[in-house]
């Protein structure tokens, strides 16, 4: 058989380490390839993602949450819970084995951020890739500027990655701000959506960069408000949530318009998806 | 079946599905064509695209409406009341065929008579449909040269299923628009084959091509071909048969390729009527929620793995061949009963399919020129079929109505048996979805089609949603005075304010504990299509 | 540089008898009930062969097949592994092979290996050799001409036929062509410049024979200057009928799913199944969002792809003009309806 050696559907066994009950809908999974050469041998970069098998689930796209200089020989998938394969997944307990392929799609651009002041904008789920975003750059805290983290819940229940937002607060420059849609007795934070935040940090959009994931209409109104606020549009990036089947450009579930989110993507700046019919700047 | 029967005499599809492109204008009633019947709203819209005009009547704004040059969005189950308004002023503007009706019918005073009667303003009321938009719909219909009616189960699954029925036929011998080609009245079958099944006398009444069961002659007739003493009279109804509670007459059920505990109305009722009885044998492709209750499974075969024929709407017999043989340990239907018959003592040695269909064609009249061999080529023969010259029929009634004369019989609303109330404040409608079929037995099996249709969602008007603080895709109960399911809310104008709309493919949430089993009392179709429900939140 | 052959007609089936004992032979046959389809040859000799109509299907069922399992698997509470399974079809050799589906062949070559080297589709094709068939007479719904690959193409046959009445002319137009020539050349004869030209002549003919004009270029070029109305999607929104039929007939639509099928409770198959754009699932989220509005921009991408994006990308259309879409569609929302809508001023 010629090809073989690189079948681009055969995922490695991956045997689940330690599962984080982040809230009610999302856990994270830390993961390691059952093969220590392919554990060893992996890399990845902030943004990517994996291509997920859980038996008789099929396979689902999940960005990593975690860095791998943060995290080595650890991957972390964050999952909410939300269809068939990630209510299966939700169900399995440390020791269990899925497994990955990957990693796929293009990252958050590393280079371009250093030496700049990074605003991170997350709504729900949308923290986890920017977690691993956030971990990289922790990890290398001299290569960055101040480092803000605006995080919106639904209810403060809802909160998640709270071990990880507690941890942030505690590093030089980092500056943690959340709010919630829906107050509940006892949360004395910020009430609102996230983009509402923006009034109360203190910006400065030429020397920064905006990294945005959440919702389709979080995202919206995210971005339009950093353009109003100064952001350039190439300074704005962000990552898409898009069906995906194949990971590597052949199945087409992900397109968007003359692109595959899983290979052009799924990290864009903003200037990029001016030019693109996106769900979410429609 | 029976409307069409008393008025023109033969309750079939007076046209060919493809004489419907020809068409000046159409009238589709109570179908969803375009989900249900896409091969026949593709001749509708071709003939839209060559200009015909097309009224569609259905309380739900469906696509076939969106595509139609006038869509009348009337209240369920005033059917009737908008037929009789529109024929009042065909009457009023003399659009009507007087030498039509002079020529071809009989008992036409009876309805003039009862036609001056109508209230215009009480019609617009009961419909919902404006006065002038019902005109327009009259006049479109009745100048027509050449003009077709299409109706569903929108029409018959009411408790004046009937009468509906015969309304339409009112309205089509009104204008003269039958007896010809591109011209008629055309009920759309709600499976491939229940035309075939009703022809082949699979109803309680006639034996095959509607010989009635009650009258000696044709008795005498099977009894000889068969060599048995048959009942003098008529058999059960399916709800009579389906809802006695387990406490009937009947002990025992064969139930072939049918899954009532889906399907059929008021389905706790159902499961209490087959748990009680001694002894229930099911068929099926796969293990129905009514297989589950059965003492005896037969694995049955798929259409591919075996030959028969089907008969459609529009009255086509076609032969359908075996491609590969059997899977498994499963037996094609025929193998089963013919097996079983012998086990209880009555051989039925048939070689072959063709021989069961020579023996159709010779006690079925409407069959006996159709044969295994001249339906080897073509694409079949349409009923009535009189002999092996004979070419079959693209459209009945030429020259004379099957009975005779056209019969009108006039009719009058009639309500349904369950109105909302303030306990049930809402309309409960039933239906299809293309990507599903009936209560998704086969169709379920599909990753595509169950990935495009894959759960119940509660069709409810936003402005309904509002009121009961409903998100888009939020689970919902919704109850009715037989039972209660959970099913997904999907907010949409399709549906209007008062109504709620859903389909009856997931046995996740089987609508039928909910539905009705009040029936129209000539047809014994129970009314699907309203039923009173109310509709919670789920999580407060 | 290609060679010219002549191969007469009554040595047709002698050859096919002898290229079926080297290769797996598929060519277009008619069936008991009269369609015509590309199938596996049992016997030369009790073959129904059919050069005269257009195979219903193109061969994209043979390189890229409807449904096939990718993956076995294995789940217990021991572990989950996973291990491909691969196709092995012996070497084969497709007779009859028109331009339309000889270009779509080119299409899904590149499609397979350009970004991702797409193990099933290139370990099918490896083995393959092409005898394309021109068409002297082009089919009622086909359009190549407009889609410029017919109805005459050399272009990825090995061997190209054209039917000069009692005779075929053979244009050996790859090695695997040449072999074969060489390997049996007592059935074929030197071209002489008559038969050339008379190839031309019916080249000729057949691009006047065309019963139906489809103005490809001018949709393109309406496409890419963004002059197509949103009133056209809409209206093949509504009369779409979901029914998927346009890509699984179409020879260059490639796109799929993965599913798993379980088999046990621990044990089960992924198949990698044909999907269609057009479908509302196809690009639904698990959580219910849908990037792409169900139907009218659904639909919309299915022709942007074909006609703007892959023009873009490929330098022509991955419409092949074959016209088996509108065979199928029975919604009037095939690609010959859409380049009329999109072509009115």
């Amino acid at each position: 058989m010629p090809h073989t050696q690189s079948d681009p559907y055969l995922p490695q066994p991956a045997r689940i380490l330690r599962v984080i009950g982040e809230n009610s809908q999302i856990k994270t999974f830390v993961l390691a390839f059952t093969d220590p050469a392919v554990n060893a041998s992996f890399r990845y970069q902030p943004g990517q993602f994996l291509m997920v098998s859980v038996p008789h689930c099929g396979e689902a796209p999940i960005s990593i949450s975690s860095a791998q200089q943060a995290t080595p020989g650890e991957i972390h998938l964050s999952v909410r819970r939300a269809g068939k394969l990630t209510s299966a997944m939700h169900l399995l307990a440390e020791g269990a084995i899925i497994a990955l392929r990957g990693p796929y799609g293009r990252f958050f651009p590393m280079s371009d951020l250093c030496g700049k002041n990074l605003l991170f904008v997350g709504g729900g789920i949308g923290l986890a890739p920017l977690r691993a975003v956030i971990q990289s750059c922790l990890a290398d805290r001299g290569r960055f500027g101040a480092i803000t983290i605006l995080y919106g819940s639904r209810t403060p229940s809802d909160i998640a990655f709270r071990a990880d937002l507690a941890c942030w607060e505690q590093e030089a420059g980092v500056q943690c701000l959340l709010t919630v849609d829906t107050p509940e007795p006892g949360w004395s934070g910020a009430v609102g959506v996230v983009p509402k935040l923006l009034d109360q940090v203190a910006l400065d959009p030429a020397a920064s960069k905006a990294l945005v994931c959440g919702p389709p209409l979080m995202i919206k109104f995210t971005l339009a408000a950093l353009s109003a606020k100064g952001f350039a549009d190439q300074d704005i990036i962000t990552t898409l949530e898009r069906h995906m089947k194949c990971g590597v450009g052949l199945c087409r579930h992900c397109h968007l318009d003359n692109k595959l989110v899983c290979v052009d993507g799924p990290v864009f700046t903003k200037a990029e998806l001016n030019t693109l019919h996106v769900m979410e700047l429609a | 079946m029976a409307g069409l029967a008393t008025t023109f005499g033969s309750g079939a599809m007076t046209n060919s599905i493809n004489e419907i492109e020809q068409a000046q204008v159409i009238l589709a009633v109570g179908t969803n064509t375009t989900e249900a019947h896409p091969q026949v709203a593709r001749r509708m819209l071709d003939a839209v695209d060559r200009g015909a005009k097309l009224i569609v009547i259905d309380p739900r704004r469906t696509r076939l409406a969106e595509c139609a040059t006038l869509h009348l969005a009337i209240r369920p189950g005033s059917d009737i009341a908008l037929l009789n308004g529109m024929m009042r002023i065909i009457l009023d503007e003399n659009l009507h065929d007087d030498l039509f009706i002079e020529m071809r019918t009989e008992n036409f005073l009876a309805l003039r008579d009862m036609l001056y009667r109508v209230d215009l303003a009480e019609v617009e009321v009961e419909t919902g449909v404006p006065r002038d938009r019902i005109a327009s719909a009259a006049r479109l219909y009745a100048r027509a040269q050449k003009a077709v009616i299409c109706y569903c189960l929108g029409i018959t699954q009411h408790i004046c299923g009937t009468d509906n029925v015969q309304s339409i036929a009112n309205l089509a011998m009104l204008t003269g628009h039958v007896e010809k080609e591109w011209t008629g009245v055309d009920p759309l079958r709600g499976q491939n084959n229940v035309q075939g099944a009703c022809d082949m006398g699979a109803l309680p009444s006639v034996y095959p091509s509607y010989q009635p069961v009650a009258d000696p002659t044709f008795r005498r007739k099977f009894e000889q071909a068969w060599g048995v003493t048959l009942p003098e009279q008529p058999g059960l109804t399916l709800l009579d048969m389906t809802h006695s509670g387990g406490q009937g007459a009947i002990r025992g059920m064969y139930i072939m390729g049918e899954n009532p505990m889906l399907s059929d109305p008021d389905a706790t009722k159902v499961e209490a009527t087959l748990r009680g009885l001694d002894f229930l044998a099911v068929s099926d492709l796969f293990l129905t929620e009514t297989a589950q209750l059965a003492h005896v499974v037969f694995p049955a075969a798929s259409f591919a793995e075996k030959t028969g024929t089907v008969t459609n709407s529009e009255r086509r017999v076609q032969l359908i061949r075996q491609v590969i043989p059997p899977l498994g340990e499963t037996w094609p239907d025929s193998d089963t009963i013919m097996a079983l018959a012998a086990r209880l003592g009555y051989p039925m040695p048939y070689e072959s399919q063709a021989e069961v269909m020579e023996e159709i064609a010779l006690l079925t009249p409407i069959y006996s020129g159709i044969f295994h061999d001249r339906l080897e080529t073509g694409w079949g023969l349409q009923w009535p079929c009189w002999g092996r010259e004979h070419p079959g029929t693209p459209f009945l009634h030429k020259y004379y109505f099957t009975r005779g004369k056209g019969h009108f019989v006039p009719a009058q609303p009639i309500p349904a048996s369950e109105l909302p109330d303030d306990d049930f404040p809402l309309l409960l409608n039933t239906g299809r979805v293309y990507h599903q079929y009936h209560t998704g037995t086969m169709s379920r099996q599909c990753p595509t089609l169950t990935r495009e249709a894959d759960r119940a969602l509660l069709q409810l008007n936003p402005a309904d949603a509002k009121g009961l603080a409903i998100r888009q895709g939020e689970m919902v109960r919704l109850t009715s005075r037989r039972g209660s399911i959970e099913l997904a809310a999907s907010l949409t104008e399709e549906v209007t304010a008062g109504s709620v709309y859903t389909t009856f493919h997931f046995h996740e949430a089987p609508i039928n504990r909910l539905t009705t089993a009040a029936a129209d009392p000539k047809a014994k179709c129970p009314e699907y299509k309203i039923c009173a429900v109310r509709v919670e939140k789920v999580s407060p | 540089m290609s060679s010219s052959h002549i191969l007469k007609k009554d040595h047709l089936i002698p050859l096919l008898r002898k290229l079926g004992k080297a290769y797996r032979l598929v060519a277009p046959m008619q069936n008991r009930h009269g369609d015509t389809l590309f199938a596996e040859v049992a016997s030369v000799e009790t073959m129904a062969l059919d050069l005269d109509h257009q195979p219903q299907e193109s061969l994209k069922p043979f390189l890229f097949p409807q449904q096939e399992v990718i993956a076995a698997y294995e789940a217990d509470q021991a572990g989950y592994a996973l291990h491909p399974r691969y196709a092995a079809p012996p070497p084969t050799l497709y007779f009859g092979v028109r331009s339309c589906d000889l270009a779509a062949i080119l299409y899904m070559d590149v499609i397979f290996s350009q970004r991702t080297r797409e193990p099933h589709y290139l370990g099918r094709r490896h083995n393959t050799v092409l005898v394309g068939l021109n068409c002297n007479a082009p089919f009622p719904n086909c359009f190549c001409d407009a889609t410029k690959n017919g109805p005459f193409s050399e272009l990825g046959a090995d061997l190209q036929l054209t039917d000069l009445g009692d005779r075929f002319l053979v244009t050996a137009g790859r090695a695997q062509g040449e072999t074969i020539v060489s390997r049996w050349p007592q059935f074929f004869s030197a071209a002489e410049e008559a038969e050339i030209k008379k190839q031309y002549q019916l080249y000729l003919e057949a691009r006047g024979g065309f019963q139906r004009q489809v103005h490809v270029d001018l949709a393109i070029r309406r496409l890419a200057e963004g002059m197509v109305d949103e009133a056209v999607w809409q209206q093949l929104s509504l009369r779409c009928q979901d029914c998927a039929g346009c890509a699984y007939v179409c020879p260059t639509c490639t796109c799929f799913t993965i599913v798993d099928q379980p088999r046990s409770a621990t044990s089960g198959e992924r198949l990698r199944c044909w999907d269609a754009c057009t479908f509302a699932g196809f690009t639904r989220m698990a959580g219910g969002h849908n990037p792409v509005e169900p139907k009218k921009a659904a639909i919309k991408h299915r022709f942007l792809h074909k006609l703007k994006y892959d023009v873009e990308k490929h330098g022509r259309p991955s419409c092949v003009g074959c016209g088996r879409c509108l065979d199928i569609c029975f919604g009037g929302t095939d690609i010959a309806r859409f380049v009329e809508l999109a072509s009115e001023e």
